[in-house]
């Protein structure tokens, strides 16, 4: 007579999940790919990663708002299919109904239970007061501000008294100080066993947010989202977040996020194009840029980039993705985490707007992507060619990369240089100033 | 924390009492009035009292088969608009169907609903007045339909996520989530229905069918007659009525209606309180109609009380009704099922000659022609007027009304008065006709452009008041480009508008003769009052063919110009 203990099965577990999309166009993309993932009871997982990491589409599997393409999602050992009946979701953007009142909001996560009026009329307040609702019952959601409305959207999912709750960037949406707030709310309301809620599956970008929400996080990369590192975190709530722990803990998870952009190399090229060295250009606008560029400037030419992304207000990653920018056009070197202006970066701050469309130019015929397309236009009648060629033309040389987005950025940034030129109503890419070239 | 409750003072009155069992009182004669009619012996052709008196109880009969149309409207809309909106095969089968609809003028359907549904009841009226509301019917319901598709079609999807996170039901999800999202376009595309019912009332309550006159007592025949009989008296009395049925009916439904659904809007924007509207004061101050809402809430309420007994179990995630090998075989099948209804379509226009089918696409550009002066000419007016009417708010409450009335009166009760005018000015029928057009399509312009001079901002216009450009730059530079996707939303109703008009402003009675223009509406008129149907058939056709082609390869186009290249970021 052996005693084994019997294994805990876990609320719900996400099995070898691949999900991907078609696009109109006919394009296949990868959205997540082998994702692995378990929620015991009583932990809060926070899914961390920068936009595009599919964060949001695993939470809507587990969820079972999505059907995988592949693999399964248990709930509680069983195979799910249809919207799973332990969740209840907290949305970014509130998803009231503006027609009905904040009793009656609340009143329709309790709608297919078909209560008795009392026990419905119980539940309902109860999980108003414990949001700090009372007295908003008759008020419509126009009539509250954002916190007040996601005060709502939580009431909700409280009310329908399931054990797993899904928080899908529930304060981004929010000012940074009511975000701060309820985020403690939600904490404490969790800790102190009032509600039915047993576990939490959260998703957000913000580092500080995954840290002193999760007892474990989970950091996605992107294209194709993936989990590329889980970490448990076992401080002790209410957390500190000037403790040298707690600090230390966004320090590292920041390294682990920022390495995946630039990777601390000294001749680095873009993992995706080391073959022939074309790169692909990041999604980001010039001016944001040089915003980045002024900030390191004011900070005495070096600046870390956790800092900066709190002074600008922008989450990290796309920070980084400025930062990569501006890298590829030599205007900074990113030493670790730091963000540092090169001698061209220094002149390029203090140059006048025709110095600057000049310094970019001359940048951009560096770089192997710009020259190459270039050289097609020179060589084509008129020295231009249709966006669907220069798409094919990005797609041959990067086909692992989205060519919609690259030709965007190689538009955008090409016109300010006045290198390329494009009409968007005849769809025609064309070559500015051609008695300037070669 | 104070709640923000409101404490209401309830007041009542006498007067709100006496106007409600008014209204009921006149619902309940109403009822028993066309009863009589329904239940009366088969009478084709009703004898028309032209007497003033005579004319309120047309206007009420009228009134009525209106209504009736608009209850079919509003359920042919609720059921195939959510199947065209939720099933993509469905959808791929509608819309395209819906769009070949909206082309047919009204004739089109008269002779199949006419003989039909006659021979179904041959003893009671009951088969004339069934076609009389279909027709009306065919002339209310696209545009409710295409407006109820696009609003089902831009619901928010976290709200779908939600009602499926919360586990709504598909019934549940249509009364909480979509159907209140569509509630604000329908009311007002309802207003506009009515509008399209009453276009053709003349011809839907008194037409010609081969040898045979068909006559429901109405207004619309009421009118008819006049014309035939030149009696200029009775015409006036029949456009007077008119008026003030459609004043009747946006005072009393319309406009309670559309600001009861404002409360639907998703957008938060709180420049929605407007005037209170008589209905809704009226229902304020009546004890009565307190009294039996409240008793309809508690009857909901009771009814609601279900036992729990249902337990909660999951819905399915909506998944495919066909495996997706089918699902890309079904344009085939739309298409080949196209093909079998042109080719017996083909095969019943078989017997026509080469010259009948000249005449006929000789007379459909000539009725091109004159809808593209129509929308030419209209738009040279109402584009500057919608502007400078929406710029100013005062100018835009006062007009407002007015246009709503002008746009929702039937052209064609006028038109009589119209060419007394051209016969005065020598204008010929050939010419005449477009201008008779224009008479009933202008409003579609002058709404639209209004609409869109509403929306810029004054932002933009101070920034060109700072500048101090020339006036032409105003116009050029700011009005016209800013109102320009609303002028080209104009454009497609008022030349789809002008395309169905033809066949009553190109076969008109003046003085009791009728006055004929070349074209193909004319030759519809005729084909169906001689009952030459493989000829009207082929008009059909090639009305159809015209319209739905000019609107896919050309107003599509123009419109996504229009949308990509001058549309306000929203």
């Amino acid at each position: 007579m052996t005693e084994s203990p019997a294994p805990r099965i876990p609320l719900l577990e996400m099995k070898d999940i691949h999900q991907s999309f078609t696009l109109s166009s006919g394009q296949k993309i990868k959205v997540l790919q082998d994702i692995h993932l378990s929620l015991e009871e009583g932990e809060i997982l926070a899914l961390l990663g920068p936009s595009g990491s599919g964060k949001s589409t695993c939470l809507r599997i587990l969820s079972g708002l999505i059907e995988p393409t592949s693999g399964k999602c248990f709930r509680r050992g069983e195979v799910l299919l249809g919207p799973n009946p332990d969740v209840a979701m907290v949305f970014q953007t509130f998803a009231l109904l503006p027609w009905l009142t904040v009793g009656q909001n609340v009143a329709v996560g309790l709608e297919p239970l078909s209560l008795e009026p009392d026990e419905q009329e119980s539940r309902i307040k109860r999980a108003i007061d414990l949001v700090g609702l009372e007295g908003f019952e008759e008020a419509y959601p126009r009539e509250l501000s954002g916190g007040m409305k996601q005060r709502v959207g939580i009431a909700r999912a409280l009310v329908m008294e399931r054990p797993i709750l899904c928080l899908d960037e529930p304060f981004s949406a929010l000012d940074v100080l009511t975000a701060e707030g309820l985020r403690k709310e939600v904490l404490n309301l969790w800790r102190s066993g009032k509600t039915p809620v047993k576990s939490i599956v959260m998703v957000t970008h913000s580092i500080l947010e995954a840290v002193s929400m999760g007892s474990k996080v989970l950091v996605m990369g992107s294209n194709p989202g993936r989990i590329r590192l889980s970490v448990k975190n076992d401080l002790p709530y209410p957390r500190d977040e000037i403790s040298g722990k707690f600090k230390e803990l966004v320090e590292n998870l920041h390294g682990v996020i920022t390495e995946d952009l630039i990777p601390d190399t000294p001749d680095w090229v873009p993992p995706a194009m080391r073959a022939n060295g074309v790169e692909a250009l990041p999604s980001v606008h010039l001016n944001e840029v040089f915003g980045l560029l002024d900030r390191v400037h004011d900070a005495g030419g070096r600046a870390d980039s956790f800092s900066v992304s709190q002074a600008l207000k922008q989450e990290s990653g796309q920070i980084l993705l400025m930062a990569k920018a501006a890298e590829l056009l030599d205007l900074v070197d990113t030493p670790k985490n730091a963000i540092v202006l090169t001698q061209l970066g220094n002149q390029f701050v203090q140059a006048d707007v025709n110095q600057k469309k000049k310094m970019i130019r001359t940048q951009l015929e560096q770089l192997r992507i710009a020259s190459l397309l270039k050289e097609k236009l020179e060589s084509s009648p008129e020295t231009e060619i249709t966006s669907e060629e220069c798409h094919e033309f990005i797609r041959e040389l990067l086909p692992n990369e989205p060519a919609e987005k690259i030709f965007d950025s190689l538009i955008q940034w090409g016109r300010y240089g006045e290198l390329f030129g494009y009409n968007s109503t005849s769809k025609m890419v064309y070559l500015d100033h051609p008695d300037l070239a070669g | 924390m104070q709640a923000p409750g409101v404490i209401q003072k309830r007041t009542s009155s006498k007067a709100g009492d006496a106007a409600v069992l008014l209204l009921i009182g006149i619902g309940i004669y109403c009822i028993g009035i066309a009863a009589r009619e329904w239940q009366g012996a088969y009478q084709p052709s009703a004898e028309i009292d032209l007497s003033g008196n005579a004319l309120i109880v047309y206007a009420f009969f009228s009134m009525g088969r209106a209504f009736l149309a608009y209850v079919l409207s509003l359920g042919f809309t609720l059921s195939f608009g959510y199947l065209a909106a939720k099933n993509r095969i469905a959808g791929m089968f509608l819309i395209p169907l819906l769009d070949i609809g909206q082309s047919i003028p009204v004739l089109g359907f008269l002779p199949g609903l006419v003989l039909g549904l006659v021979s179904l009841f041959p003893k009671t009226n009951i088969g004339l007045e069934l076609s009389c509301i279909l027709m009306i019917f065919t002339g209310q319901v696209w545009n409710m339909a295409f407006s109820f598709i696009s609003s089902m079609k831009s619901v928010p999807k976290p709200l779908y996520e939600m009602a499926d996170n919360v586990g709504l039901s598909k019934l549940r999800q249509f009364f909480r989530v979509e159907l209140p999202c569509s509630a604000t376009g329908l009311a007002w595309n309802s207003l506009m229905s009515m509008a399209g019912g009453w276009f053709f009332l003349t011809v839907c309550e008194a037409f010609t069918l081969g040898e045979k006159n068909f006559r429901l007592p109405g207004l619309g025949s009421y009118v008819s007659v006049a014309m035939e009989r030149g009696d200029s008296r009775a015409m006036f009395y029949g456009a007077g009525a008119m008026v003030a049925v459609i004043v009747f009916c946006d005072f009393l439904i319309w406009r309670p209606v559309i600001a009861w659904t404002s409360k639907f809007r998703l957008s938060e924007s709180h420049d929605d309180f407007q005037s209170i509207p008589f209905m809704t004061l009226l229902f304020r101050e009546s004890r009565l109609a307190r009294i039996a809402s409240s008793a309809f809430w508690k009857f909901k309420k009771a009814f609601q009380r279900v036992p729990a007994s249902r337990a909660w179990k999951p819905v399915r995630a909506r998944r495919r009704i066909l495996p997706a090998s089918l699902e890309r075989m079904a344009p085939i099948f739309i298409y080949g099922a196209l093909g079998f209804v042109v080719w017996r379509l083909m095969l019943f226009v078989g017997g026509l000659s080469w010259p009948d089918w000249r005449e006929i696409l000789l007379c459909a550009g000539f009725t091109g022609i004159r809808v593209v002066s129509a929308v030419v000419l209209g738009t040279l007016w109402a584009l500057p007027a919608g502007i400078v009417i929406g710029l100013s708010p005062k100018l835009t409450r006062w007009f407002q009304p007015l246009i709503q009335i002008g746009a929702s009166f039937p052209a064609p009760m006028i038109y009589p008065l119209a060419l007394g005018f051209f016969t005065f000015l020598h204008i010929p029928i050939q010419i005449g006709s477009a201008l008779l057009m224009l008479l009933g399509v202008q409003w579609y312009v002058l709404f639209n452009v209004l609409a869109g001079a509403v929306t810029i901002s004054s932002d933009l216009l101070d920034s060109f008041r700072l500048t101090g450009v020339s006036r032409k730059a105003w116009w050029k530079k700011l009005y016209i480009p800013s109102v320009f996707p609303y002028l080209v939303t104009g454009w497609v109703t008022a030349a789809g508008g002008a395309w169905n008009a033809s066949i009553v402003s190109e076969y008109v009675f003046y003085q009791g003769h009728p006055l004929i223009a070349r074209g193909l509406g004319a030759l519809i008129s005729e084909s169906t009052s001689h009952g030459e149907y493989p000829r009207l058939v082929a008009c059909l056709l090639v009305m159809v063919a015209v319209v739905v082609l000019v609107n896919r390869l050309f107003w599509s186009r123009v419109y996504h110009f229009a949308e990509t290249r001058y549309r306000f970021e929203r």
